[in-house]
Parts: structure tokens; C-alpha cells; sequence
């Protein structure tokens, strides 16, 4: 199919850290009223110190980090998915500890809720969360397969979707997101499919099928839609970034185009050997081993995309977490001529 | 009494894997022992657990900062396969060509490197030798990117011999520096680069990169050289036809898959001062590797099918290395059957019993047999398997459990209770000593089966555990 739909790679923001400026396994980010950026690190269980939040804004201004590792108010371990609400208030999803934290902007620990177990209000590793416009939260319930619904508060409303690979059913979900149009569309990770649903939780349709092809998706771990009802997905298997139109058309697809962030540059500005040797590296080639292999391919050449985790809008542009390559890689679109 | 045929399997399942329970002997042992041996050889493996889905929550065990996740990744993949005879291969050339983060600071490489091996591992020698010379991880671990025309660096030249091929004795100081010179122009791509970023520990801007080979015609040394009496314009691939031509070559890998599969020999440096423990066991893999053309998966399936592997005489005395035996205590255990938080935790007890996988303690690899074995290191071992076998919350456990109370119905006595308890974790062979005092245990807390309770079971186990037979495979 031929389109005169394109993507264009704006800049990269962020930087490999554990401390300080950057992130380390990123999985998610999330906007507050005055556009500060608030990105979720993951860590990891060698060096959890990279388990956070670090706040920056689009011009990679940098505000500070909080939270940390452990299973106290406030701290996380298998941090996973992060939303703010329209009064400013940070939700944290914790796919091991199976509660949602809530935080001021500032950091500062105000409640959880959530245990494990299957009944209402308990979750079985609670990953994607997103707002709709009655500020009731949506929770992706990914091991029980269930999508559930609170107030503010965290108190239970309702709940909709079951384990499953049939219509409606869900299969290890990731990532949700809330259109204007009053649509959540799910990351049916295991199921390679993106999921509508009204918020109601009435199955509207899916689209995607489970392979390498351009109008394939493999496990799909967050997606976009922008007003005209394309579907941005971050194609997590296949390490792409891809657009649907909203029959669910495949309409184009991007790599990645990782370039160096303002914090990298500084990092090489500042550790000139390493500057120079980077300088005279040949960072973009082809190998007989990445044929059918993209995430070898994106082991060795450092501006795809590795492991995408999370795609929202801001203004016009997509913020893309690149999670594997610990930073956000920022695209828009384009009408080609 | 167990049935000899699981026995037998049963031992070739602890060599060739990592153990298996009496339920998984009862599957295989549907076919015959030969049958056995040549499905494992042939086929390829499944994980229960895909690759996806452990990156998924573990994103480090496929793109590692640090020098351990990689270990977890592949410790995992050893308990989640079908076939775990792939990554055993794996494990046995990590023994000999035994490659480290240390010097590296970039688990990516060597990530691949034991990826490799599982490919390459049961192929042709010829070719894995080769994969090795170009292998990234070899070639900075060993210095080959420093090694250039007119100014060698000899080190990878004399480990290739020494240590990978033909073993001390058999080659001279001018061999060593012939085989560098003609290994000079095998390299890394971008080594400037990646060399400043592995010296600095540098994961900036965007993690680690994985590296790639490179050879340069400019700096290779393309005159004339003599080696093992050979002379020519030799290239590196010419290097590794002339080793492999050589018995000590035969010799040297038909003794190092006796001491990893069969039973365990003396620590490599000790080979040129000490016979082998079979020395026609040596002939005769060596006379293998030969007509079938250097093929490792054929000197394997020699050697599984022949006598001096199949006698019980060698049954239940190699000492496990760490990773044998926390990689077969959790296959048993089944603890972790899906991706969990605290299995990079336990990967790290392989590390406290003294085997830190993509982290030998130096290019000699680990001294296997009873070295694995101190003071420090066997309580580590000890409280290792005994914690773990006597957690009955774990599915593996309890499915154990359940099999020993449902065999108990019609007659019951402690020495019953005790063979069903040892056939139900792999038919484990104990000594006469060993068998009297869990019978002793068993008579004074599990004398009537209406004792036979999870917790009095699970004191049992852990017993078991830490009784000398479990140390070995």
C-alpha cells in the first residue's frame, strides 16, 4: 500500500544513567500540567539504584529524580507503567509488588492500593495506566487478563475483559491509552493485536497478526492515536515503531533514528578520549547475522530502536521510550509532497 | 528396585543435562538408550519460557549493563529448555575457551559468544576454532585486536595452542609466535572505540554495543612462516587446518569431553604429567574425531553409546560444578516457571560456590572435580540445595510429594519411603552409609505413613540435600 504518510525523527532526549541525569531501562513516561516529564526507570535486579523517576522537560532542562527500589511507601520494584492525573497527582504501577502508588509531583508518597490476588481490587502484576476524561483510572490487570476501573481514590468501580485469545480477551496486556473520542485501545502483548474497547468495556474490534512483516505486529507493548484515528504501536518484537490507519491498515514504519541528546553530548563533551574514538566509529553497518534478527541488529547499531516500551503525543510530537537504549526518542509526522 | 534402563538414563540425563525428575525418566525412557542419545544430539530445543517474555520483565537479561544478568539469562534458559543437552555443550566449551567480563566490561559480547557456542557447539572443530579466533570476545579478552604486522602480541597464539587445542608440550616458542603472526589483522570493528569504552566500564551514551569482527588485509603479516614444521604464507584459517590435523589436538579435546562427560580428570595443567584415567577411552574418541572429519556431535555420540560411559562404575561420582547443580536443583524444584523478580538472586549462588559463569577466575578457566569443592563452598552448596529441595511450596516439589504418598498406599516402611524419595529426584545413588542414616532419619520421624506430612517431608529433603550424593552428577 503507498501513502503519502511519513515519520521524521525530531531528536533523542536522555542519557544512560543510574543516578543523576538520565535513566536506566526506562519503561514509561507521563506529562504534567506545566510539561514536565516525568520517566519511569525500570533498574534492573544487578543495580536497582536505576529504579526512579527522573523529571525533565522537552528541552532537557533536568528537575530531579525520586523514588526508589524497595517495597516501602513510595519505593518500587518491578516499576512498570506511570500516569498523572489532571490534579497533578503521579500513579505509579508496580507489576511485582501489584499495587498503584500515588504520589505528589514533588515525589512525596500519598497512598497505594492493590494486592495480589483476582478478586476486585486485587491485581496480578498491574502494568499500563491511563486516565480517561471522568478521571477514573484504567489498569491493565496483565496477568488476570482484565482491564479495571477506579476513581482517583482507588477505589474500585468496575472491571471488563478475561484471559484469553478470543475477541474481548486479553493475553498478557501491556500499555492502554484513552482517546477523545472515548475509545481505550489495549497492547494485547500476547496476543500480537491492539485492542478497542468503549470504556464501558464493550469489545469494539482488534486488528495486528503475530509476525515480522510490515503489517505484522509482535508483541506490541504500547501504542498512540492521533486525531485522525491512526494507530501509533510500539512494535516491542520487532523493535519498530508503526503506524495503522484506523481500519488498521499498515501505513508506514520507522526503525528508529536515535541521535545524540543534549545530556549525551555533554557526557562526550566532557570525556574527550572517548568523543574521539566515538568520532572515527562506524556506528551503521550491515551483518549476514541480523537477516531475520532485529534484536541482534539493535544490539549492535546504537540509533534503532531497542525494545520500545511506550508511545504518547505531546503537542504534535511522539515521545517513543526506547527502553533498552535508556532514552526517549522523539518523532513526528509528515505529509510527504 | 529401580528399573536399570532409568538408571542408566538417569545418568546420562545428569552428564548430558542437568538431571531429570522420575516423571521426565519415565517419558524418555519410552525409548530405547539409543534413541535417546541420538534425539538429544539432533534435535533442537524448545523453552518453556520464551526469550520474549523473559525480556519482557527482565529487559537487562537480554541487553546487560552490569557482569551478571547475562549469567541469569542463560542460567534460565538452562531450566526452562526441553532439551537442556544444548546449553550443557555451551557450559563445556565456556570451560575450555573460558572468556571473562573482567577484562571485557560488556556482558553483551559475551552473551553472544556462549550463543555461539550452543550454535556451533556440536559441529565441526575446524569451524568452531575459527568462530573463535573471530569471536570479539576472544579476540580483546585474548589481545588479538593488539596484535599487528611487524609487532605481535603472542597471547591469543599461545592460548589457541596451549589451552584450546593441543595443550603444553606439543608445539614449540616459535610455533606460538608463527600462529600470532598469522592471526595479526583479526580484529574487531570499530576497536578504537569499543576498546576505550570496555577500559573506561563506559555504558555511555545508550548502554553497552555488541561488537563484530573485522579483518584487515593492511595489517595482516602475509609473509612466509613456519609452523609445526609446515611452511607458507599461512592465514589463521591455515593455522587451525594444521592444528587439527594433530593428534595432540585429538587427544587433548577427547580428554576434555571425557573429564566433563564421564569422570573427572585432573586439572588441566597436570595432563602433560599425568595419564589419562582411560586411556583407551582417549584412543578411541580421538580415533573418532578423525574419521569423522573433526565432527564434536559424532565423537559425542560415540561416547554416550559407548561402555566406559554406560558402566555404573562412573555413575554418581562427578562432582557437579555450581552451575550443574543450581541449574538442576531448580529443573527439579520448578520454582521459577515463569519469569520472577529473585531469580537473578539465585543465579548469584552459582558465584558463592565459586563459578561466576562469564567470569572464570582467569583464561584457565575453573578447576573442575573436587577443587569445586572447600570448606566455604560446600556450605554454601549444602545450604543451597537443601533450602531449595525442602521448600514445599514449590510445584516441583510438591508434585514430588505427591508422587511418594500416592506409591506408599499398599506397603510402607522407612527403606521404601527412601528409595521412592530417591527415584522421585533423579534416581540418585547413595552409598550404604548414606542410605542407613536417612533410614534412621526416616524410622524416627516418618515411622507409619500417616507421618508422612509436608513438614516431616520437607526435613526429609532437605537431608537429602545435603547428604555428599547430591554434590555429584
Amino acid at each position: 500500500m503507498t501513502t503519502n504518510f511519513d515519520l521524521k525523527s525530531e531528536k533523542t532526549m536522555g542519557l544512560a544513567a543510574m543516578q543523576g541525569r538520565g535513566f536506566y531501562y526506562p519503561f514509561d513516561l507521563a506529562l504534567d500540567s506545566n510539561e514536565r516529564i516525568y520517566v519511569l526507570g525500570r533498574g534492573h535486579d544487578y543495580d536497582t539504584r536505576g529504579t526512579r523517576i527522573t523529571v525533565m522537560d522537552m528541552n532537557e532542562e533536568y528537575y530531579g529524580t525520586f523514588a526508589s527500589y524497595g517495597q516501602g511507601d513510595g519505593q518500587f520494584m518491578w516499576p512498570s507503567s506511570i500516569v498523572i492525573s489532571d490534579s497533578d497527582k503521579i500513579y505509579v504501577s508496580d507489576e511485582y509488588s501489584h499495587k498503584i502508588s500515588i504520589m505528589t509531583l514533588e515525589g512525596e508518597f500519598i497512598s497505594s492500593f492493590g494486592q495480589l490476588g483476582n478478586k476486585d481490587g486485587q491485581f496480578d502484576g498491574p502494568n499500563g495506566l491511563i486516565f480517561d476524561n471522568k478521571n477514573q483510572l484504567y489498569v491493565v490487570d496483565h496477568r488476570n487478563g482484565r482491564i479495571q476501573v477506579f476513581d482517583e481514590s482507588g477505589n474500585f468501580i468496575r472491571k471488563f475483559s478475561s484471559q484469553g485469545n478470543n475477541e474481548g480477551q486479553l493475553n498478557l496486556p501491556w500499555g492502554i491509552t484513552y482517546t477523545s473520542d472515548d475509545r481505550l485501545y489495549v497492547s494485547d502483548w500476547g496476543n500480537h493485536r491492539i485492542q478497542e474497547f468503549s470504556t464501558d468495556g464493550e469489545f469494539i474490534r482488534s486488528f495486528g497478526s503475530k509476525g515480522e512483516e510490515e503489517q505484522n505486529i509482535l508483541h506490541p507493548s504500547s501504542c498512540a492515536v492521533d486525531d485522525l484515528g491512526n494507530i501509533y504501536v510500539c512494535d516491542w518484537g520487532n523493535h519498530k515503531l508503526k503506524v495503522f490507519d484506523k481500519e488498521g491498515n499498515f501505513l508506514c514504519s520507522n526503525r528508529g533514528e536515535g541521535s545524540l541528546s543534549k545530556w549525551a553530548q555533554d557526557f562526550l563533551d566532557t570525556n574527550v578520549q572517548e568523543k574521539e574514538a566515538r568520532l572515527k566509529a562506524d556506528l551503521v553497518f550491515e551483518l549476514e547475522s541480523f537477516k531475520d534478527d532485529p534484536f541482534t541488529e539493535s544490539s549492535h547499531i546504537e540509533k534503532l530502536f531497542w525494545c520500545p516500551t511506550s508511545i504518547s503525543f505531546h503537542n504534535d510530537n511522539l515521545l517513543i521510550v526506547d527502553s533498552s537504549r535508556h532514552r526517549i526518542q522523539v518523532f513526528n509526522t509528515v505529509q510527504k509532497l | 528396585m529401580s528399573d536399570k534402563n532409568i538408571m542408566l538414563m538417569a545418568h546420562l540425563m545428569r552428564r548430558a543435562g542437568f538431571g531429570a525428575s522420575k516423571d521426565e525418566l519415565l517419558e524418555i525412557s519410552k525409548r530405547s538408550y539409543e534413541e535417546q542419545v541420538d534425539l538429544m544430539l539432533d534435535s533442537e530445543p524448545n523453552y518453556e519460557v520464551s526469550k520474549h517474555l523473559m525480556h519482557r520483565y527482565q529487559p537487562d537479561y537480554g541487553s546487560p549493563m552490569g557482569n551478571s544478568s547475562n549469567g541469569a539469562s542463560w542460567l534460565y534458559k538452562m531450566i526452562w529448555s526441553d532439551s537442556p543437552f544444548k546449553e550443557k555443550i555451551a557450559l563445556f566449551w565456556h570451560g575450555i575457551f573460558a572468556t571473562g567480563y573482567a577484562k571485557l566490561a560488556n556482558g553483551i559480547v559475551l552473551h553472544d559468544q556462549i550463543k555461539m557456542f550452543s550454535k556451533l557447539g556440536l559441529g565441526n572443530y575446524r569451524n568452531l576454532l575459527i568462530e573463535l579466533s573471530k569471536d570479539p570476545a576472544m579476540i580483546i579478552w585474548l589481545d588479538n585486536c593488539e596484535s599487528h604486522k611487524g609487532a605481535i602480541n603472542e597471547n591469543y597464539g599461545r592460548e589457541l595452542l596451549e589451552l584450546f587445542s593441543m595443550g603444553t608440550g606439543n608445539y614449540t616458542e616459535k610455533d606460538i609466535k608463527e600462529a600470532a603472526r598469522a592471526f595479526t589483522g583479526w580484529t574487531i570493528a570499530n576497536k578504537e572505540y569499543m576498546t576505550e569504552k570496555s577500559q573506561r566500564d563506559s555504558v555511555w551514551p545508550y548502554g553497552r554495543l555488541a561488537m563484530h569482527f573485522e579483518y584487515k588485509e593492511e595489517d595482516h603479516d602475509n609473509d612466509e612462516k613456519i609452523f609445526l614444521g609446515e611452511k607458507g604464507n599461512f592465514n589463521g584459517e591455515d593455522i587451525i587446518d594444521i592444528i587439527c590435523k594433530q593428534k595432540a589436538t585429538s587427544r587433548f579435546i577427547a580428554r576434555h569431553m571425557y573429564s566433563f562427560f564421564v569422570e573427572d580428570e585432573p586439572p588441566v595443567p597436570e595432563w602433560p604429567y599425568k595419564e589419562p584415567n582411560n586411556p583407551e577411552a582417549i584412543d578411541a574418541l580421538s580415533e573418532v574425531y578423525f574419521n569423522s572429519g573433526y565432527d564434536i556431535k559424532e565423537m559425542l555420540r560415540f561416547l554416550f553409546k559407548s561402555d566406559f560411559f554406560k558402566t555404573e562404575k562412573v555413575w554418581n561420582k562427578r562432582v557437579k560444578s555450581p552451575i550443574e547443580l543450581v541449574a538442576g536443583t531448580l529443573r527439579l524444584t520448578k520454582e521459577f516457571y515463569r519469569p520472577e523478580k529473585f531469580q537473578s538472586a539465585t543465579n548469584s549462588q552459582t558465584s558463592f560456590m565459586g563459578q561466576h559463569a562469564m567470569n572464570p577466575p582467569s583464561v584457565e578457566g575453573w578447576h573442575w572435580g573436587t577443587e569445586w569443592l572447600d570448606s566455604g563452598t560446600v556450605v554454601e552448596r549444602v545450604n543451597f540445595s537443601s533450602s531449595n529441595l525442602g521448600n514445599t511450596n514449590h510445584s516441583g516439589i510438591r508434585k514430588i510429594i505427591d508422587n511418594v504418598r500416592a506409591n506408599t498406599n499398599e506397603i510402607y516402611s522407612p527403606e521404601i519411603l527412601i528409595d521412592l524419595l530417591l527415584q522421585e529426584l533423579g534416581e540418585i545413588i547413595v552409598s550404604q552409609n548414606t542410605k542407613e542414616t536417612l533410614i534412621d532419619f526416616a524410622e524416627s520421624r516418618l515411622n507409619d505413613k500417616e507421618l508422612l506430612t509436608d513438614e516431616n517431608l520437607s526435613e526429609l529433603l532437605k537431608l537429602v540435600g545435603a547428604m555428599p550424593e547430591y554434590q555429584r552428577a
